[in-house]
């Protein structure tokens, strides 16, 4: 199977900055794939490489099995970071005139375009001016313009940035459906939690370079730091017998209650059996890694201090793209 | 192709169909009928009538009647009628026909009542510096116009000397132009009438010795004559100049605002997932280009009526519409895609201004030697600047609307020179467009514009 995307050794520079550096991606077809980073990563600048909207300065890139994807526009579907719409054009106008655009050639193309404006709650909107709609209306619209032509290839960067908990709910399930229809999808996006509700695979870049490319699954078992969340019953319960465990190495108080660090080459299910037999809880259950908590791990290593660690995390989080979108 | 077609079609299709184009179509011809209909009336003297009382001390004795002849109402009717027809004896037959007929009877309409100018003869020994007084005087019946002393030596020259005297006219502060106009040229009448019955010489005879009928000159070309229209060799190229400006000036404005709005709104990327930046380019220059060829074809398909209806088809030379499509195209591409490069690197028109400065300037720059090369179309300087891109497009059709056209080889060089310039612009504009639509934040000035077009 060709793969939809392939980027190898692909190098970028504006001036004295490098925005992307060495970068090498394979984006199997039909894979669900995840563009991690905080801003200022080089996520947009690698995807307008992708589209060649930008050219690399160096390195090999392959689109739907073409060098340039100025030879596949036409089955790629872009929802650009950047985005907006011709305020004065009548809705259903601007969507027919960017399928047009991407070669939709459909007698039918009028009911594709009602159609497609109905499966995101948009009925009826055809006749209306851009410019009077809502801003999660005007999202919407912009999606329908990336898919309307039912794309092979479909890019999106920073899709969820400035929408509502319900309108990310539906580009969540309209993305989903996109891939279920057998479309490849790369988006780029700087909230983590994001990517890890969505995608099969992810690739996290930081000052323009790879640092992690991955299936979750594999990322999961790779960087599953043997936590168990535990939370006893009985809060005044001594629990000097669960330190002495031989699967226990360490007992941490934490927010959340006590987190447990197993000791290397523990089973968690077999630590999991003898901490409830030693005391009882309210509360237990194997600490999964965050995606967030895994790239500041990666990367760290390069941050002075404490604060460019909280920095970096700032940037990781909703609040971050609360931030961006307002 | 398809996609340069799509976006063509569809600037061409919401810059038609945006009433404010429309507006603006209709405005300019809308504007000209307006003038025409109502200037004449604006200025014509039919509202307006010369009255008032007129002071003469006249120390010859033998001017004061004569004036009180020329200031005879049927006197001044005769006289301005006689000036009017001279005025129009060189206008187009069908101007003369516009004039009405018969010719005295309209003409009398538009020049309005005939003055009523009343004579008073003061003695040879008044004072002066009193009579003065009287034109400061507030007069409840008509108007106090002026006084006029006549020099002693007006009619008959002193002895010795061969030169007439004149005479002085004093006025009040308020005394309208027109009225002046009709006193002076009735002193003018009496005095030479004066002087002619001194000499005991007859007016007549004398009108008709310095009388000479201009005649009209007769145009000959190849197998064809005509009346000659002054005016027309002056009136042609200034035409075709403003129909260049007009036809870029719409297209290359209706780029720059229309790149500047999809920047602004966010939209260039979304067209950019869809189409390159040069089939954007393509196709936005495509599409504004039709939209001002469609202007250009009502304005010159307008001129061609005017033309034809005054019977003046005959004196122009149709290839000249064909060359004037030809520079239009030249000149339009070369604006409109600095246009398009300055409404990409901005990020709102205000911020556009500042680039569009030379552009601008060099817009005027025909406007500026319109006259010198409607002039002298064979002067070096006018053969020089129909060489030099980007303003050889205007120069060179100034000379060829001109009454001595340039020999085809320096009008097919200026072509090929202008196609090279088209090629230059196009090529600047293409490497500032596709840096520029993705760059928002400070604005660039014009050596950053050079700089991306190097680096790209």
């Amino acid at each position: 199977m060709n793969n939809a995307i392939t980027l190898k050794g692909v190098r970028k520079t504006f001036g004295q900055t490098t925005a992307v550096d060495d970068l090498d991606l394979v984006i199997p077809a039909n894979a669900l794939y995840g563009f991690i980073g905080p801003n200022g990563a080089g996520k947009t600048t690698s995807i307008r490489m992708i589209m060649s909207i930008l050219f690399p300065d160096r390195g090999e890139l392959s689109v739907l099995g073409f060098q340039s994807a100025m030879e596949a526009k036409d089955r790629i579907g872009y929802l650009p970071e950047e985005r907006g719409l011709y305020r004065k054009m009548r809705v259903g106008a601007f969507l027919t005139y960017m399928a047009k655009l991407k070669g939709v050639t459909d007698p039918s193309l009028q009911k594709r375009v009602e159609s497609a404006l109905e499966s995101v709650g948009l009925a009826g909107t055809a006749r209306k001016r851009c410019e009077e709609l809502s801003k999660g209306m005007m999202q919407k619209v912009q999606f329908v313009a990336a898919t309307i032509h039912r794309p092979d290839l479909l890019i999106l960067d920073e899709p969820f940035s400035g929408l509502d908990p319900v309108s990310a709910r539906l580009l969540r399930d309209l993305v989903l459906a996109e891939h279920k229809r057998g479309a490849a999808i790369l988006f780029s996006t700087h909230v983590m939690t994001h990517a890890e509700e969505l995608c099969d695979s992810v690739v996290m870049i930081h000052q323009g370079r790879k640092v992690l490319d991955e299936r979750i699954a594999k990322i999961r078992r790779q960087y599953d730091p043997r936590r168990i969340l535990f939370d006893p019953l009985d809060p005044d319960a001594d629990l000097s017998s669960l330190r002495s465990l031989a699967e226990v190495e360490r007992l941490e108080r934490s927010e959340r209650g006590y987190e447990v660090l197993l000791a290397e080459g523990t089973d968690p299910a077999q630590a999991m059996r003898r901490i409830v037999q030693t005391v009882t809880p309210a509360r237990l259950e194997v600490s999964r890694p965050k995606l967030e908590d895994i790239f500041i791990n990666l990367v760290s290593g390069g941050l002075a201090n404490t604060e460019s660690v909280e920095a970096l995390r700032a940037g990781l989080t909703e609040n971050a793209a609360k931030a961006a979108a307002v | 192709m398809r996609r340069v077609v799509q976006v063509a079609v569809r600037e061409f299709v919401v810059t038609v169909s945006n009433r404010a184009f429309v507006i603006g179509l209709l405005i300019m011809p809308a504007l000209i009928a307006l003038f025409a209909a109502i200037m004449p009336r604006m200025f014509s003297g039919r509202d307006y009538k010369v009255e008032g009382e007129i002071r003469i001390i006249d120390p010859t004795g033998l001017v004061a009647p004569q004036v009180r002849a020329a200031l005879d109402a049927r006197q001044i009717a005769a006289r301005r009628v006689e000036q009017a027809e001279r005025a129009l004896a060189n206008a187009p037959a069908a101007v003369r026909d516009l004039a009405g007929k018969p010719v005295d009877q309209s003409l009398q309409a538009a020049l309005g009542p005939v003055p009523d100018l009343r004579l008073e003869e003061r003695p040879a020994s008044a004072d002066i510096q009193q009579e003065k007084a009287w034109l400061t005087e507030k007069s409840p019946g008509l108007p106090h116009l002026a006084i006029v002393v006549i020099h002693p030596n007006a009619v008959t020259p002193t002895a010795g000397e061969e030169g007439y005297g004149t005479y002085d006219l004093y006025v009040p502060s308020n005394v309208d132009d027109r009225a002046d106009g009709e006193i002076q040229q009735s002193l003018r009448e009496a005095l030479i009438n004066a002087r002619g019955e001194a000499q005991s010489l007859n007016r007549a005879k004398i009108n008709a010795l310095i009388q000479v009928p201009r005649v009209r000159s007769v145009t000959v070309t190849e197998g064809n004559e005509r009346q000659t229209v002054r005016g027309f060799n002056i009136f042609l190229p200034v035409s075709v100049a403003a129909l260049l400006f007009i036809g870029v000036m719409t297209g290359g404005q209706a780029l720059l605002t229309s790149t500047v709005e999809e920047k602004s709104n966010r939209v260039i990327e979304v067209l950019l997932s869809a189409v390159s930046p040069m089939e954007l380019m393509a196709g936005k220059l495509i599409g504004q280009m039709a939209v001002s060829l469609l202007v250009l074809a009502l304005y010159i398909a307008m001129g061609l009526t005017v033309l034809t209806s005054l019977s003046l088809f005959g004196l122009f030379n149709p290839w000249l519409i064909f060359y004037v499509l030809v520079f239009f195209i030249i000149m339009y591409l070369v604006f409109g895609s600095l246009m398009m490069a300055i409404g990409a690197s901005v990020n709102e028109m205000r911020e556009a201004q500042g680039l569009m400065m030379p552009l601008m300037l060099i817009l005027m720059v025909p406007w500026i030697l319109w006259f010198p090369i409607s002039r002298n179309p064979d002067s070096l300087s006018s053969i020089a600047l129909s060489f030099l891109p980007p303003v050889n497009t205007f120069a060179m059709l100034l000379r060829m609307a001109s009454n001595t056209p340039p020999p085809w080889w320096q009008v097919w060089l200026s072509i090929m020179i202008g196609v090279a310039s088209v090629f230059a612009a196009i090529w600047f504009a293409a490497k500032v467009f596709r840096i520029g639509l993705l760059m928002y934040g400070k604005p660039p000035n014009l050596a950053t514009l050079i700089r991306w077009a190097r680096s790209a």
